[in-house]
């Protein structure tokens, strides 16, 4: 009963601030980013996009507990450039490739003609409703073997 | 490098295609998304009337939760509940079905997903018909196949005569990071490297590696190792095998599109949120984040490429300072509700999304407010 609401894992609550960014204090040119109510699928993107980037000495991201939903992402550069500024040129580089691939995407669903054969359901065929796994007879239209008796009817 | 993208074979509810030139990180990510971040309409609410049924209560609610409906278009749609100005559900946020079955015959009588009627939400014609009614397909919110003869329906439930089976369902929007109810995907198949050329895997057999693991149909699409060839400590996997196959609840095509917007909507956030830290502005004058404008937009068809413009992989990616600063509109940021022109190209559109007092409550103001919610 006072089981927190599903949805905070992945909806911030009121007021709550989507970032906090901690500059390093040994570290130059270093900070840890708190991005809350995201997880691996934003943490891994970035991590892999930031260490791509030439200016950017070390990045990586850990989930800090399971049920804590929120993940922390360090990132040191070379200087050039502070670590959220090259956090969110990340972020627009992947926005871009994302794009991109939205636009070759458009382009291949243009060409393939939707397969309409392919309708759910008749492809697996596990389980009909004619199905009759005692052998029973009765399953569909039958019935004839228990249909009369009275006492089986549990009214 | 721009990604590349080869769709093998392509059903209604069921696309293969390779993904080339990504990371394995990207990859993943689309993967993830497609699986867990995308709403869809399943059912969340039962109240049982009557059930003489051999099955419990909560069998049966759980059955009919698993079950598909029609979720075409859902973000757009539809409102989550908890961001709806309702007091509990209401027809902006809620589909009602209902199934009332009892068997006369003397015969096993299959109750299926057939027997699930949509009915009008009894608040309805209370408040007028808002956008999100308008963008529902006339088959939204259905049990996946109902009017389609050459589906099979799913069966709930096998009832004998003299049993009943009444009951009332609140269908609503979710996403799977919740329940995987509301998962769009049955599966999703990935795979990289499929002769394991980075040893990213190791096989276990009992005599022979090669004889115990035969090839997958993937690997005839790469070519296999030479046997003295060196094991190269640098290679990274760069072509990935996917086959997304969905519940019927979302098209395979509207599930790939919508993922891809799902992600720039997660990244977005992220670039909105952190300008606004830079920026020390307060949180609160901010308006909101695309999101509404991406959901205001039609299927993937015309909506995710209009949202972030025909050549943005050029703009968004060669220059990223520069470029993704104007395109953006930092200046605009907490002036009000004006910043429509940056984010979708038919301003009218996105101009209902953000300002129209019709839209009012669309999203609570905290939702809107952190400009985050997913």
């Amino acid at each position: 009963m006072n089981a927190p609401n599903r949805y905070e894992l992945f909806v911030l609550d009121e007021g709550e601030a989507p970032v906090e960014i901690n500059e390093d204090t040994k570290i130059p040119n270093a900070a840890t980013i708190k991005i809350l109510k995201q997880d691996h699928t934003l943490g891994n993107m970035l991590r892999a996009q930031l260490l791509s980037m030439p200016e950017v000495l070390f990045a990586g991201y850990k989930v800090p507990h399971p049920l804590h939903p929120h993940f922390l992402l360090k990132i040191q550069t070379d200087g050039t450039k502070t670590p959220d500024v090259i956090l969110s040129d990340a972020c627009n580089r992947l926005i871009g490739t994302l794009s991109s691939l939205e636009g070759n995407f458009k382009r291949e669903f243009a060409f393939k003609e939707a397969d309409s054969s392919g309708a759910a359901g008749t492809a697996g065929g596990t389980f009909t409703t004619t199905d009759d796994p005692y052998g029973t007879g009765a399953g569909s239209g039958g019935g004839a073997s228990w249909g009369n008796r009275d006492d089986y009817l549990d009214f | 490098m721009d990604p590349i993208v080869r769709i093998r074979e392509y059903q209604r509810d069921r696309v293969n295609f390779v993904l080339e030139n990504v990371d394995l990180a990207f990859a993943n990510s689309l993967r993830r998304v497609m699986m867990a971040d995308l709403p869809t309409v399943a059912i969340d609410l039962v109240e049982i009337e009557t059930n003489t049924t051999v099955l419990p209560d909560e069998f049966i609610s759980h059955r009919l939760g698993m079950i598909p409906l029609v979720s075409t278009n859902c973000d757009a749609a539809m409102r989550y509940t908890r961001d709806c100005n309702c007091l509990e559900n209401c027809a902006f946020c809620s589909i009602v079905l209902t199934l009332n079955v009892t068997c006369t015959d003397a015969v096993t009588m299959d109750v299926t997903s057939n027997h699930l009627e949509i009915q009008p939400h009894p608040n309805e014609g209370t408040e007028e018909a808002g956008e999100e009614q308008v963008r529902r397909s006339d088959t939204f919110g259905m049990p996946v196949g109902k009017k389609e003869a050459d589906v099979d329906p799913i069966l709930i439930c096998k009832i004998r005569k003299g049993q009943e089976l009444k009951l009332r369902c609140v269908a609503k929007k979710g996403i799977a990071k919740e329940h995987a109810k509301w998962s769009p995907c049955s599966a999703v198949a990935f795979e990289y490297d499929p002769h394991n050329k980075l040893r990213h895997t190791s096989y276990w057999y009992e005599t022979d590696e090669k004889a115990e693991w035969p090839l997958g149909q993937n690997a005839r699409e790469e070519e296999p190792p030479r046997e003295d060839e060196p094991f190269d400590f640098n290679a990274k996997p760069n072509k990935f095998y996917f086959d997304v196959e969905t519940d019927g609840s979302l098209g395979a095509q509207e599930v790939v599109m919508k993922g891809i917007a799902e992600l720039q909507k997660k990244l977005a956030s992220l670039v909105l949120a952190l300008r606004r830290v830079r920026n020390g502005e307060n949180e609160m004058d901010v308006p909101t984040s695309g999101d509404q404008t991406f959901g205001d937009q039609p299927v993937a068809g015309s909506g995710g490429e209009a949202t972030w413009g025909s050549g943005p992989a050029s703009s968004w990616g060669s220059s990223p300072g520069s470029g993704g600063g104007s395109s953006w509109g930092n200046n605009n940021y907490g002036s009000g509700g004006n910043t429509t022109g940056t984010w979708g190209s038919s301003p009218q559109g996105s101009a209902n999304a953000w300002s129209s007092p019709s839209n009012a409550g669309w999203g609570s103001p905290s939702a809107q407010a952190n400009g985050w919610n997913v």
